[in-house]
This record gives C-alpha cells, sequence and structure tokens, in this order.
C-alpha cells in the first residue's frame, strides 16, 4: 500500500480515484439511493472484475497498471509515470493506439471507454488506464462501440483527427484483419448517433 | 395558436387543446381490461367507440374555427390503438382545413415537461409499459443514450404482477406491497454499458415467489430494477456534463423510484425533476403541444405519410424548435 500523500482526487459516475505518489487507488463509492445488500454485492463484483479484466489485458500484451492489491471495493495499482495521450498524440501514437486496442480486442477485451483521456504514453509505451466499463467480448458491436468511443474523443480534441484516425487504423489493421467488418460496424453505431 | 392534440397509444385516449401558453381543455377515456393485461383488439375497440365522445367534449369549449392545427400520436405504441387516433386526426383535420401533424409519444411527455418547469436541456429517464430509455439532446436530436434490451419496466412489473395475482395495473400494488418489506433477495442485475435488461427480473421474480414472502418479492423486485435504471441515469449526467434530471412516462408515478433518483441527484449536486401525475400518464395536451411546436417551426405531416408507425424512435425526430 502506497505510503504517500494524495496529490490529487479524481471522481467519477462510480468511484473516486486517489493519485498518490506511487500508486494510484480506485475506491468504489457506496451509492445511498440503492439496498445496501445489493450496493455491497455489485461493489465486490465489480472491482474484483475490473482488476481481472485489466490484469488479464496486461497478461495478452497491453500495457496496464500492475494491480497491487485488492481490498474490498478498492484497488491499488502502480501509478504510471507519463504523459496523457490527450495532451501529446501525433501520428505514430495514434498508429500505436491503433495496435494496443487491436490486441485487447484480440484477448477478447472490450474497454468500453478508450478515450484519450484513458491512454498514458510512458517509456514509448501506450498504457491503458480506467478498465471501468471493460467487459469479456468478443462482438464485433462492443470493437465497434470501443473504436467509435475513441474516435469522438479525437474529434472532440484534436484538429488533425482525420490523419489521426487514418493512422489508428493503420494500426488496427496490421494484426486485426478483420478490420472491415469492424469499420463497418463503427459507421453503423455512428447513424444510430447514441454514444457520446 | 390554438392546436387539438389526440393520444391514443396504449391504454388512454385523451383529446385536448392548447394555446401557446396554457391546456386550455382535456378529455380522457382510460380503457380498463376487465382481466388480464392491454388487449390490443379491445383497447383499440373502446378507441373507436369514445374517439367521437372526448372530441365533441373538447370542441364543445371553444370555437372549431380558432384550431389552427391537429396533432396526434403517431407513435410509437400499439398498431390498432394508432390507426383509431390516425384516422380521427386525418378527418378532422381535412374536414378544418388546418394542417395535420404526427407526433412522437415520447418527445411529446419530454417537452410537456420542458414546458411547465424551468429546464432547457435535461437528462430524461422514459419509463412507462413498453418503453424504458435514457435520452439526451444534442445536435437537433433526442439521443438514445441507454434503452432496455428487451422489455419495458412497465410490462415487466405487470407481467410479475399477474403471475403474483395482482390485478391490472400492477405497478402501483407491487409499489405497497414493497413498502411492507426491507428483506432483499437478490436477483438478475444487468446493465452492459448504458443499456439494461429486465427479463431475468420477471423470470427470477416468478421463480422467487414460490419459496419468499410476495413483499419481499415485490421490495427486491424494485430495488434491482430501479437500481439499474438510476445507475444509467447517473452516467447519463456524468457522461454528458448535464445537471438536470427529468423523468417521465407512467412508471414515473412510483415514489420509490422517485426517492432512488432524488438521492442520486442530491449526492452529485444535480437537480432532479418529477413531474405531477397528469403529465406523467399518456395525456393528450402533451401531444396538443408538441403539435404545436412542430407547426410553429413549420413542420406538419402530409396525409399520406400519417400513417401508424408502432416501433417510432424518438431520435427520428428532427428537433427544429430547439435553437443550438
Amino acid at each position: 500500500m502506497d505510503q504517500g500523500i494524495t496529490e490529487e482526487v479524481v471522481t467519477g459516475a462510480e468511484a473516486a480515484v486517489y493519485i498518490q505518489t506511487h500508486s494510484v487507488i480506485k475506491k468504489r463509492v457506496r451509492k445511498k439511493y440503492r439496498a445496501a445488500e445489493l450496493d455491497t454485492k455489485l461493489r465486490k463484483e465489480r472491482t474484483k472484475l475490473e482488476a481481472k479484466i485489466q490484469s488479464d489485458a496486461r497478461k495478452a500484451g497491453v500495457p496496464t497498471p500492475i494491480i497491487q492489491e485488492i481490498n474490498g471495493f478498492d484497488i491499488t495499482m502502480e501509478r504510471v509515470e507519463g504523459q496523457p495521450v490527450s495532451l501529446v498524440i501525433n501520428k505514430t501514437i495514434a498508429e500505436q493506439i491503433g495496435e494496443v486496442v487491436c490486441t485487447l480486442h484480440s484477448a477478447g477485451i472490450a474497454h468500453g471507454d478508450p478515450t484519450t483521456r484513458n491512454m498514458i504514453v510512458s517509456n514509448a509505451r501506450i498504457y491503458l488506464i480506467d478498465f471501468g466499463l471493460a467487459s469479456n467480448d468478443r462482438s464485433l458491436e462492443a470493437r465497434g462501440v470501443d473504436v467509435h468511443v475513441f474516435f469522438q474523443s479525437l474529434e472532440a480534441l484534436h484538429e488533425n483527427y482525420r490523419t489521426l484516425k487514418k493512422a489508428f487504423l493503420v494500426g488496427y489493421g496490421k494484426k486485426c484483419r478483420d478490420i472491415e467488418q469492424v469499420l463497418s460496424k463503427v459507421e453503423e453505431i455512428e447513424r444510430r448517433g447514441r454514444y457520446l | 395558436m390554438i392546436v387539438l392534440g389526440l393520444e391514443g397509444t396504449a391504454w388512454n385516449l385523451s383529446a385536448s387543446l392548447v394555446s401557446d401558453d396554457e391546456v386550455l381543455c382535456e378529455s380522457n377515456s382510460a380503457y380498463i381490461p376487465t382481466s388480464g393485461g392491454i388487449h390490443p383488439r379491445e383497447a383499440a375497440q373502446h378507441f373507436a367507440n369514445n374517439v367521437i365522445g372526448v372530441i365533441s367534449e373538447v370542441l364543445s369549449s371553444t370555437n372549431p374555427r380558432s384550431i389552427e392545427g391537429i396533432a396526434f400520436s403517431q407513435g410509437p405504441g400499439l398498431g390498432p390503438c394508432l390507426r383509431i387516433v390516425g384516422t380521427a386526426a386525418r378527418a378532422l383535420a381535412l374536414q378544418l382545413g388546418v394542417p395535420l401533424v404526427g407526433v412522437n409519444h415520447c418527445i411529446a411527455h419530454i417537452e410537456v415537461e420542458r414546458w411547465k418547469t424551468d429546464l432547457l436541456d435535461p437528462i430524461v429517464l422514459y419509463v412507462s409499459g413498453a418503453n424504458s430509455q435514457v435520452l439526451s439532446y444534442r445536435q437537433k436530436k433526442y439521443r438514445i443514450l441507454g434503452e432496455t434490451l428487451d422489455i419495458g419496466i412497465g410490462n415487466c412489473l405487470d407481467k410479475f404482477a399477474r403471475s403474483a395475482g395482482l390485478q391490472h395495473p400492477g405497478g402501483p400494488k407491487v409499489e405497497r406491497l414493497a413498502q411492507e418489506s426491507e428483506t432483499y433477495i437478490s436477483m438478475p442485475y444487468v446493465v452492459k454499458g448504458m443499456d439494461f435488461s429486465f427479463s431475468g427480473i420477471a423470470t427470477a421474480a416468478q421463480e422467487a415467489l414460490k419459496s419468499a414472502p410476495l413483499e419481499d418479492v415485490c421490495y427486491s423486485f424494485q430495488e434491482t430494477a430501479f437500481s439499474m435504471l438510476v445507475e444509467v441515469c447517473e452516467r447519463a449526467l456524468s457522461q454528458t456534463d448535464k445537471s438536470d434530471l427529468l423523468l417521465a412516462g407512467g412508471v414515473g408515478a412510483n415514489k420509490r423510484l422517485q426517492e432512488m433518483l432524488a438521492v442520486m441527484c442530491s449526492e452529485r449536486g444535480a437537480r432532479f425533476f418529477a413531474p405531477k401525475t397528469e403529465y406523467l400518464q399518456d395525456n393528450g395536451a402533451m401531444i396538443a403541444y408538441t403539435g404545436l411546436l412542430m407547426l410553429s417551426n413549420g413542420i406538419h405531416t402530409p396525409i399520406t405519410d400519417s400513417g401508424a408507425n408502432p416501433n417510432f424512435r424518438p431520435d427520428e425526430v428532427e428537433v427544429l424548435w430547439i435553437k443550438g
């Protein structure tokens, strides 16, 4: 467990993330709106599942923070030093992201929220973080949603998003041969227009 | 502008006159099944028998020549019911020589509440018999951020209530029984991304009845199903950075669901709005008012495009009346 002080707290819909000197602690918070038994059950199950998927992804060759400890509703993990992809993205990085996401999908995992804010560049490697919405899902739909969510995050933040999208697809297509099917799924999802 | 609206998607047949500022009058005729749930043909027969009555009643309160448009619920809903109100609306529009406009029932629920509150751009939880959706306006459309993968929450409640021997509508009876218990029995909690599924709960609840008191099963059913809805609403608020939540649809009358949404919103500093029951339920005023918005923005429905649309999705409608 980290002995360091908490430098920053980030709160999401489901959890609070404490960023410490050497570790990051993700705490799933009690939701007062739901019955205590249900709340405890959901938080326990999801904490376990998130840690499991994150470490499975790592075993499959996707850089993710090492899980150090799971304690009830808390996951303590390695703090990856580096820069958020949203600040440093370029063509080379976008292509690398494509390779990493393809590796993840080939392991049967969908990230669920692969925005440029949930990726860190560290020692020239792309780390994926926050597996809170991840699932064991090989379906084209889940993969399409991942690619679409990533594209949306590019469009929202980066002017040269067209170039970056192309570079991502070059990286993704190197090993994921069914890229055409994934892309037509992405188009279908875009037409539905329901994801953010 | 004064618009006459006709609602008739499932159980409530309703005619109403609205002006830009207020609801002028409304006349309702609810179909109440003698046994079991809503039977589409019986419901449509009830509508056919009563549609002239509700229209005559609202017409008697005004000079028909002051009406500038006829709005009707075009969908989503039960086909036989939709065809009755559609036919009545076409006849009225032709007779009075005014434009006809087909309204999406779900959007009407949202618009009438935006009209009656100060909400500009809320996340909407729309829960009724057949529908369960989380919606958010963006770029001229009400986008469906999440929805049921199988059956609507209301139908799921009714299905379970019937299997427990409770009479239609089962929702209020389940709600009352649930208040008698705090014993939670585990049931399938299915949230996938922003979507949710209720069919597993209906089966699990029927199964649980064999060994547990009805009160405990009702309590557990509500706690599980409603928690799924609240969770997706919270995620929608978080992802969109919006700070208002609006409840719509008949199941929204459930006090426990309202309480859970209120707690979630207060914990994250959002505002929560639960409208009066008259607007949560299906009503003609919401159709008339949404029709008025559409007609004011140059939208009308040619007779040839005015057929019933039982699977009419809210994101098919271009929302020209919201600027920006």
